[in-house]
């Protein structure tokens, strides 16, 4: 049987297999939505690249199912410890493991971050700046967009306005209940998007079927995943993806460049990939975890640790998710979880008394999840629990998407415990400041008046968090960032890390095209400089200049709408 | 299993062996597998047919721990036929040490969580009752869960000095739920849609009903009149214990 990817489109095969000892040009760490652009940009440019993911390499139609239970495998869940303040839920709530990465069970929200985010230290005095503007990004959020691609508003209102190139999706009862209550506040929302989930067929690809186990992993193939996006281009290019390969350590020369990763197989063994450079894709946690596990002479304290900075400015979204109970029929299960927001207090807004903002958001809890947020949010137990469910069709859900400010003491440590491995766990540490604090209270009343203007009868709430990004931050100054604004770490010239981790701040927007958007960017960079990454120690930083010419399949032609 | 019916006093009748509870009469999930894809009829049918022996906990842990189930995700109105069963998948996901991919820093193992967890409340039922937990009336097994519940342990006991009572209330609690609404019964008696692909939904609005799902009929069901676990009348606690979601919805 072929290796499917969706009902449509299969695996290329074979997939190229470098030998045991042979020296590849960039071995990449960590296959999810960073890491399967790069591998893909990589791939099409002629270099030899190996790929290692710590999880399978799914078949979608043998290996996901329509079901919450059955999905748990599509999560971080081996050990590790969360702490602090407010402790982080991890696992299912932020992590993925397997190909695609948390790119397989995100809500696929796809909105683009505003051009004060890359701002925020300049505008509010709190947070940190961007090394780079939002004007750098935009002509690759505009390019994964049609790769991706996203469907969503002609004319989205907020930041740097902007179209989609796949229309919006029909409205479910969640959508009609936040656009319900917005209206009737006089607060702008949107409607069926934008998302990174296909309003009509796309190639190989089929359209959506309202469905809703989009966080279950999309069987369809609507949903987009780097695994069917781009992984079967970086495959057809000669990229090999090693699954099941748990890299434990990466190895630093006598010459302060690295020159391989450690890693252990399916099977249990150490193996070593000798490779010329080293991209870290592992997301916040596992990115930090194993710069602080490659500790070595030179480097007691982490690989391109010299700023003390691995592993902190930690950042997750206020999550907090608004549950509204109305007389009518509201089947909160069909449709796309994600398909309607309204980032309408986005922006700082100096009279509210914090510095940022928050989106607000649908959410679509199935019945697993919902009996959890009702567990958390009203305390239900025993027969009131059976007796709250039994209304599960009445219950709508919306969630407010607030920016956490990065903060020093938010971070990511080595824990004494092991894991499977061998190698120590990660520590997690979570406090919410002032800043937070009263953003969350703020967006949670905003959220809860949308959801009685709504017509709710009952309306309930419960405290959470969203998303991870930072850790490993990119910066101008090697004193308090890890990697420049091309994810070069300051300290080693070979070795890069591209993925979630490297954010100075957050927004409110889900960080899912970001992070595609900067892993595109990064390979062109790379892909400029060639041959002189393996060798020089020269840092240059000018802008690569976009590559219209790397993209998957079924890209070109896609316009963008433009209103004015 | 150590099921104890209630006095069933509802308005609505006595609910008591049911095969399906819940106001959506002849809806059946799994009447619609023929749909299903190939993969997700097999989780969901093993589910229903193969249940797991107890293999963690020991005969008396297992007994002691289904009675704490029998109350906090109480199943009496539901016929034996029908119980869904709860106290085995927790057996089977600690006997696997299936984590959930984390744990707070100051709480022990799941393992250890669950053996403490019960050996507490058994203890605090002889200091409270004098009798062991399985051998209390509903009533006093409700008022001991209720007092983990509410984060107020009634009579203290010393095991929740070394781990956080509310925490283990909502491993417990996350547990329950997890076996229970991911059971095709309970998605019968809640009306949710189940498996979708890959015919999927075509009724997005309005809550209507796809031709194969089954309106709502409404009637006046009650929980026991007696019980404690019934919601407040002033619907939650404003930050129930400190509780933070694990449902994973953005």
């Amino acid at each position: 049987m072929p290796h499917r990817l969706g009902p449509m489109q299969t695996l290329p095969s074979p997939m190229r297999r470098f030998a045991e000892n042979e020296t590849v040009d960039y071995c990449i760490v960590g296959v999810g939505s960073a890491g399967g652009v790069l591998i893909q940009r990589l791939a099409r440019a002629g270099f030899r690249v190996v790929a290692l993911e710590a999880g399978p390499f799914w078949d979608t139609e043998k290996d996901w199912v329509s079901d919450e239970k059955s999905s748990h495998e599509l999560y971080w869940n081996d050990l590790r410890i969360t702490g602090g303040t407010h402790p982080l839920a991890l696992g299912s709530n932020n992590s993925g493991k397997g190909v695609g990465g948390g790119s397989v069970h995100w809500a696929a929200f796809a909105p683009r971050f505003h051009p004060s985010d890359f701002r925020v230290y300049t505008e509010d005095g709190v947070g940190a700046d961007w090394p780079i503007s939002y004007w750098d990004l935009k002509p690759y959020y505009e390019l994964l967009e049609r790769e991706i691609p996203i469907a969503g508003p002609a004319w989205f209102p907020w930041g740097d306005p902007h179209g989609h190139p796949y229309g919006p999706h029909p409205l479910g009862g969640v959508g009609d209940v936040l656009v319900r209550g917005c209206t009737r506040l006089g607060i702008r929302s949107v409607a069926g998007g934008p998302v990174a989930i296909l309003s009509a067929s796309h190639g190989d690809r089929p359209h959506c079927i309202y469905r809703g186990f989009c966080l279950q992993g999309c069987k369809v193939g609507a949903k987009a995943s780097t695994l069917i996006t781009h992984v079967p281009d970086a495959i057809t290019h000669g990229a090999e993806i090693r699954a099941h390969s748990m890299a434990s350590r990466i190895s630093l020369c006598d010459d302060g460049r690295v020159d391989g990763v450690v890693y252990i197989d399916r099977e249990g063994n150490e193996r070593f990939q000798k490779s010329r450079a080293i991209i870290v894709a592992g997301y916040a946690i596992e990115t930090p975890r194993l710069l602080l596990n490659s500790a070595c002479p030179g480097h007691r304290h982490g690989l391109a640790n010299s700023s003390g900075t691995v592993g902190k400015y930690l950042m997750a979204q206020a999550g907090n998710v608004v549950a509204g109970r109305f007389d009518q029929l509201i089947r909160l299960y069909k449709a796309p979880p994600a398909h309607a927001l309204s980032e309408e207090f986005y922006e700082t807004d100096k009279r509210r008394g914090f510095a940022r903002g928050f989106a607000v958001q649908t959410v679509g809890p199935l019945p697993v999840a919902f009996a959890k947020q009702m567990i958390a949010a009203m305390g239900a137990w025993g027969w009131g629990l059976r007796s709250v469910m039994m209304d599960y069709n009445h219950w709508a859900t919306i969630g407010v998407l607030g920016e956490i400010l990065p903060w020093e003491d938010n971070r990511v440590e080595l824990a004494e415990e092991k894991d499977q491995y061998g190698l120590r766990v990660a520590k997690v540490t979570f406090n919410l400041h002032n800043n937070d604090k009263k953003l969350i209270e703020f967006g949670k009343k905003k959220v809860m008046e949308i959801m009685w203007a709504a017509g709710a009868k009952q309306v309930v709430q419960e405290s959470r968090f969203a998303h991870l990004v930072g850790a490993a931050r990119m910066g101008n100054d090697p004193a308090t960032s890890v990697v420049d604004k091309f994810g070069r770490s300051h300290d080693i010239p070979n070795l890069f890390i591209c993925d979630g981790s490297t954010l100075p701040t957050q927004g409110s927007a889900n960080p899912g095209l970001t992070i595609q958007a900067l892993a595109a960017r990064t390979a062109d960079y790379l892909i400029k400089h060639g041959d002189a990454i393996f060798f020089s120690n020269h840092r240059d930083l000018a802008e690569p200049g976009i590559r219209y010419d790397l993209s998957p399949p079924y890209t070109r032609f896609k316009g963008i709408p433009r209103i004015a | 299993m150590s099921r104890k019916s209630f006095p069933f006093r509802s308005t609505g009748g006595e609910l008591r062996d049911l095969d399906q509870p819940g106001y959506y009469p002849g809806y059946s999930t799994l009447a619609q597998q023929k749909s299903w894809d190939d993969a997700t009829r097999k989780a969901v049918t093993e589910r229903v047919e193969k249940t797991p022996p107890i293999r963690f906990f020991s005969e008396e842990e297992a007994a002691l721990l289904g009675a704490v189930i029998d109350r906090v995700m109480p199943q009496d109105d539901r016929s034996e036929a029908r119980t869904i069963p709860v106290l085995l998948v927790i057996d089977e996901r600690l006997f696997k040490n299936a984590l959930n991919g984390f744990r707070y820093e100051n709480m022990p193992p799941d393992q250890e969580a669950y053996r403490i967890g019960i050996k507490a409340i058994d203890e605090m039922a002889r200091s409270r009752f004098k009798q062991h937990f399985v051998d209390l009336t509903v009533h006093r097994q409700e008022l001991i869960l209720k007092s983990l519940h509410d984060g107020n342990p009634d009579p203290e006991n010393a095991i929740w000095r070394r781990m956080p009572v509310h925490r283990f209330w909502a491993l417990l609690m996350e547990d329950c739920v997890t076996a229970y609404y991911a059971h095709p019964w309970a998605w019968d008696e809640i009306g949710f849609g189940g498996p979708a692909y890959p015919r999927g939904y075509m009724r997005l609005e309005n809550g209507l009903p796809e031709p194969w799902e089954k309106p709502e009929q409404r009637y006046d069901w009650n929980a026991p009149v007696d019980s404690v676990s019934v919601l407040d009348k002033e619907g939650a606690p404003p930050e129930h214990g400190s509780l933070h979601g694990h449902g994973g919805s953005h």
